[in-house]
């Protein structure tokens, strides 16, 4: 099935016209009934906290073969990281696998097969969550002050945004002011101070 | 409002890095307990010790009577977003509750106020997506 | 000349410890500050305030001196030796405690940065000067009252640009005018609904609470179908592999509106679907 298919036929299947062979819910459900009625796929044995989750890997990218993310994680551990046609991909929005480039960090998270790799589920290149305070302002870039030390954020047409006081996310970035705090999460930029601004979250 | 000693209670949960990660994270280190790493599934709770009670200042929010648990000890956090639940323990100090007091969240209908929790990505990772940077959850010292 | 000039600098290193001073002793956040500076790691947590407010305590001494008559070169070598101690005090909050706060002239959190050493080096050089004082400040001030006030604001005009504590009071209102003048994020306002806004309407639908424990991955793909943004996750249903498709409305905020699908994707039934509920017909 093209793509263009493929979203053609998902459009009739959730905008009306295919038969449900499964269940169907209909209006709101209350968390309580939601919570207990819905179990999530599969029992997981409960895990050590103290030793590193096994269905997730971060890390530095150190190599690209086809579909296989390798990785080299802060602790020095190898990873790699199987991606299908199924696993989400976050640089700064949703991407393809052709946007990983080897030296982007990332984070992974699966199920780790019985050889070692992790069959990725979702996978986020460079993303980070900061809390910052805002010290300048410039054409499309925001400086930032990230315990003690400058960050460059910049502003991108069409994918950034601002959330102020939980309100509806919008692309107007003009309301936040000088000397604040905000969060920022967004994209690093590899081996160097500055991040690409995926959505800030300010008081307004 | 209700004391929030030992009984689940809600509030904002983030997300952050430590250990020798990658990024902006790369200068924090190990946490304030000196155990933390991205990967585990740890949090930073806002009354681990008299100097975090100092800088994180839940009570500035309103929120007195969180408890003093001190490094390793065990939390479940449970998203109200989808009802999944991380076991986790705790590895640092955090989070800067009293910079953003008031602050909303909600999901799937339930909200959540201040922010009384961060978890590592690992952890964060197995209830929500990294990209929403904050849900509401539910924080208790039993399953 | 230089003796006149030199005799102008204990009123800028006075006036500043006494600040400093004053800040220490008055301040209610001060025991706080003092367990999170550097100076709990070199005399321990529970001495650290005692210590904070004993610091103050020279500096108010040392600043009074300074001010008041009559100008002797032992003071201004006091105040020099003040100023290299805590030359010294930053050097070792650096290296031991990067990221812990001066406290030194407020509250607000300040690691030890280029600023500060600058800062604290224009004192105690200023402070090694006022030892060739040939008099007391104030009749220095009375014989050249004009170029007296220009060295001095001149001096006061750097101390505050070395200061990172103080920022607040000048730096940041100065940067919120530019903004306001300039409008640098004018152009950041679009009618293009951001996906974060979607995605965000998504997570407080009732949809996504019924479909949530099944979604296993973060935003798969999305596009726009006429009034509707079409959302895409992975999921897992029942052990079977699934397309979690999510319709959000594009053009207004209503949660209540999303619907939702899961369609299996070894043979693209449709496992389960998830419909707004009708609304209530008003009676009466």
């Amino acid at each position: 099935m093209s793509e263009l298919d493929r979203r053609r036929f998902l459009n009739r299947a959730v905008l009306g016209g295919a038969t449900v062979v499964g269940a169907t819910a209909l209006g709101s459900v209350a968390p309580e009934a939601a919570f207990a009625a819905i179990q999530p796929d599969g029992e997981k044995l409960e895990l050590d906290p103290s030793k590193p989750d096994p269905d997730f890997a971060e890390g530095r990218i150190t190599g690209i073969s086809g579909s296989l993310l390798l990785v080299t994680g802060s602790d020095g551990a190898l990873h790699r990281i199987q991606l299908t046609g199924g696993t989400s991909i976050w640089k700064l929005r949703p991407t393809t696998i052709e946007s990983a480039e080897v030296g982007d960090g990332l984070y992974a998270r699966g199920v780790r097969m019985g050889d070692g790799t992790l069959a990725a589920d979702a996978v986020w290149l460079n993303i980070v969550n900061l809390t910052v305070h805002i010290s300048s302002i410039g054409k499309d870039v925001i400086h930032f002050d990230h315990h003690g030390s400058r960050l460059v954020g910049h502003v991108v047409p069409g994918t950034t945004a601002a959330v102020y006081n939980d309100t509806p996310a919008i692309s107007d970035l003009s309301l936040l002011k000088v000397g604040v705090h905000v969060q920022v999460i967004g994209a690093w930029r590899p081996d160097t101070n500055e991040v690409d601004l995926a959505t800030v979250y300010a008081a307004a | 409002m209700a004391s929030e000693i030992d009984a689940p209670f809600y509030g904002e949960s983030t997300w952050f890095c430590c250990g020798n990660a990658w990024g902006p994270c790369g200068g924090t280190g190990h946490g304030a307990c000196g155990t933390c790493n991205s990967g585990s599934l740890q949090c930073a709770w806002p009354n681990t010790s008299d100097a975090c009670y100092a800088i994180t200042r839940p009570d500035r929010c309103g929120r007195t009577g969180l408890l003093r648990r001190t490094c390793g000890f065990t939390l479940y956090i449970r998203s109200r977003c989808n009802g999944n639940q991380v076991t986790t323990r705790i590895a640092d100090c955090g989070p800067q509750t009293d910079l953003f007091c008031g602050e909303r969240t909600c999901c799937s209908g339930l909200c959540a106020r201040d922010r009384l929790m961060d978890l590592t990505p690992a952890a964060y990772s197995r209830i929500a997506s990294l990209s929403t940077g904050k849900i509401p959850v539910r924080i208790s010292s039993t399953p | 000349m230089i003796g006149w000039f030199a005799a102008l600098q204990p009123l800028l290193v006075g006036a500043v410890l006494l600040w400093a001073g004053a800040f220490k002793l008055l301040a209610r956040r001060a025991p706080a500050l003092a367990r999170r500076s550097a100076l709990s790691t070199l005399v321990g947590k529970d001495r650290a305030a005692v210590a904070f407010r004993a610091v103050g305590s020279a500096e108010l001494a040392v600043g009074a001196v300074l001010l008041a008559p009559p100008a002797l070169a032992v003071e201004a070598v006091v105040a020099t030796g003040l100023c290299i101690a805590l030359l010294g005090y930053l050097g070792y909050a650096r290296v031991v405690a990067p990221e812990s706060s001066c406290g030194c002239l407020s509250a607000k959190h300040t690691p030890v940065r280029w600023r500060s050493f600058a800062r604290t080096g224009v004192l105690a050089a200023a402070s090694a000067l006022a030892v060739a004082g040939a008099q007391w400040w104030l009749p220095a001030v009375d014989a050249r009252p004009g170029p007296a006030v220009v060295v001095l604001a001149a001096e006061a005009l750097v101390v505050l640009a070395l200061s990172p504590d103080l920022d607040s009071y000048w730096l940041v209102p100065l940067r919120r005018l530019r903004v306001r003048l300039s409008h640098p994020l004018a152009g950041s306002a679009g009618f293009e609904i951001p996906v974060a806004s979607s995605v965000q309407q998504l997570l407080r639908s009732p949809a996504f609470q019924a479909a949530g424990p099944w979604v296993r991955s973060d935003l798969l793909d999305f596009w726009d179908e006429a009034e509707w943004r079409v959302l895409s996750y992975t999921a897992r249903y029942g052990g079977r592999l699934a397309t979690a498709v999510f319709a959000v409305p594009r053009l207004r905020y209503e949660p209540d509106a999303v619907r939702a699908v899961l369609v299996d994707e070894a043979d693209h039934s449709v496992l389960w679907e998830f419909a707004p509920a009708p609304a209530p017909v008003p009676t009466g």
